[in-house]
């Protein structure tokens, strides 16, 4: 029995496979956040957030997205790489109770997260393991085994709450990350993102060996598998960052508005 | 402060390059490849040459290899249409290469797919199954025996069924895995094992074609004793 997905070579099924290794980090996940949840009120919205980001995140590790994206369809693997990255991070972050996050300045780990949660530096850093977890070499090299495959989801994981933090992170412990940027970090990835974009969509052969030799599900070549990869990574991760910069802008507005209800006239 | 934001900048421009540098190498390291000497598959230490075998294609007619493959570009392979795996990635692949080739070119080529399970593979279910990769790639089937027959000529090891699904009621069929290029005097010069991806057929293409200009098609067509066989002149029909 495998712990986690992985690339085996072997012909697809519609068998149900078990991944203990995934219930284990989503259930670890949830753990931690009942403890959290137990020492800080939570409120409703923080409650239903939390459950969609662990949902997201066990819906793209588990079987069957995560049988198909390890080993079979490249396009599978880009949902995941949204799921993981793009949607469950944000939903987590926010669904963590505030007082939570407010004791973290007290912890020994708050001058790392505080580093690693610079705007540019979280944006450069997400980048940079976008690019680097989607270049052929790496995803070749780590597809194949359960630890790499593992390594592989978790640093989108990782990457996408350092990601997040400067802008869905309930606590400002930025107060001079303005609204307006904000929004424009959002933007500014979106056009990031079009890099790797660019090379799965216009590439003149299938890029990973992973999914050109991966066992056939369903009638999409090798070249149409990577070029609706590419698709789903630009329609698909640029509709998630333009709703979350709408959200933001409606936030701003909200807040904007309220301050002036409480100006003195 | 703006000596910071300048360097800033920098950093993300700098960023931003290395990733495109990044992909652009992936994409280079793919063309170097392509450009390396000697062939991605495996070279043979010496030609064999494919014996005269005849089969029934899937409109029914008897197809003899030499007759029909003489002066072009041939790609034999041996599996069958319910194969998971191997056979419909070979065949994919070398469709989406072949698909590439100006027309000139593609119309110097043949792939002629020899069934190990004639018992399930119909010429309806070879030539619907064929046709989703490519509609001008040739199916056959003949009894097994012959089929094995031929296969031993080419040292290729003999489909048998290996396990029964119950669950599924059906069977999976142990078959050579390999691709063999056949060149259009009737000799099989390359072998292309599993594993083989779209650059490497797209290198090795380029190359076969030359090679083709340079040899002289088979002698003896149809039958005729002269070089025809494995090594040790067997032909098998």
């Amino acid at each position: 029995m495998q712990w986690w997905c992985s690339a085996r070579g072997i012909p697809w099924t519609w068998d149900w496979r078990p991944y203990p290794g995934v219930w284990l980090l989503v259930g670890g996940l949830l753990v931690a956040w009942v403890g959290m949840a137990r020492r800080h009120r939570s409120t409703t919205g923080e409650r239903i957030r939390c459950g969609a980001g662990l949902v997201s995140l066990w819906i793209a590790l588990d079987w069957p997205l995560g049988t198909l994206g390890s080993g079979y369809l490249a396009w599978v693997h880009m949902v995941q790489f949204l799921l993981v990255a793009l949607v469950a991070p944000p939903l987590l972050l926010s669904g963590v109770p505030r007082g939570a996050l407010e004791r973290l300045r007290d912890t020994a780990v708050f001058p790392v997260v505080r580093a690693l949660t610079v705007p540019l530096v979280a944006l450069l850093l997400f980048h940079t393991i976008v690019i680097a977890t989607h270049w052929p070499g790496l995803v070749d090299g780590l597809m194949s085994s359960q630890w790499g495959s593992f390594a592989l989801d978790i640093a989108w994981l990782a990457g996408g709450l350092v990601f997040w933090w400067p802008v869905a992170s309930p606590v400002p412990h930025r107060p001079r990350f303005p609204w307006g940027v904000k929004i424009g970090y959002l933007i500014a990835s979106t056009v990031l993102m079009t890099l790797p974009y660019v090379f799965l969509t216009f590439a003149e052969l299938p890029f990973y060996a992973t999914y050109e030799l991966a066992p056939p599900v369903g009638a999409l070549s090798a070249r149409d598998d990577q070029r609706l990869a590419g698709l789903i990574m630009r329609i698909g991760g640029g509709t998630i960052l333009w709703i979350a910069a709408g959200i933001l802008f409606w936030l701003w507005y909200r807040a904007e508005t309220e301050s002036e209800r409480r100006a003195p006239r | 402060m703006r000596h910071g934001v300048g360097t800033r900048g920098h950093t993300v421009a700098a960023a931003i390059l290395a990733g495109a540098a990044l992909f652009a190498c992936s994409d280079a390291a793919i063309d170097r490849r392509e450009g390396a000497e000697g062939w991605r598959g495996v070279e043979l230490p010496e030609p064999l040459d494919v014996p005269d075998f005849s089969l029934t294609d899937t409109s029914g007619r008897p197809y003899r290899f030499r007759e029909e493959t003489t002066g072009r570009l041939t790609f034999l392979f041996f599996g069958y249409t319910n194969c998971p795996d191997v056979c419909p990635v070979h065949l994919a692949n070398l469709a989406a290469t072949l698909g590439d080739l100006p027309y000139a070119q593609r119309r110097r080529v043949e792939v002629v797919f020899v069934s190990t399970d004639p018992e399930r593979d119909t010429p309806e279910r070879i030539r619907e199954w064929l046709d989703l990769f490519d509609p001008a790639f040739v199916g056959l089937r003949g009894p097994i025996q012959r089929v094995n027959e031929i296969q031993g000529a080419l040292h290729l090891p003999p489909a048998v069924r290996q396990a029964v699904e119950e669950r599924r009621g059906g069977y999976v069929v142990g078959h050579a895995s390999q691709v063999l290029a056949v060149t259009g005097d009737g000799r099989a010069r390359v072998v292309y094992p599993s594993g083989i991806r779209q650059m490497d057929w797209r290198h090795d293409l380029r190359q076969l074609l030359a090679l083709e200009d340079t040899v002289a098609p088979a002698s003896g067509v149809a039958g005729s004793g002269e070089g025809a066989g494995a090594p040790g002149g067997r032909t098998v029909h």
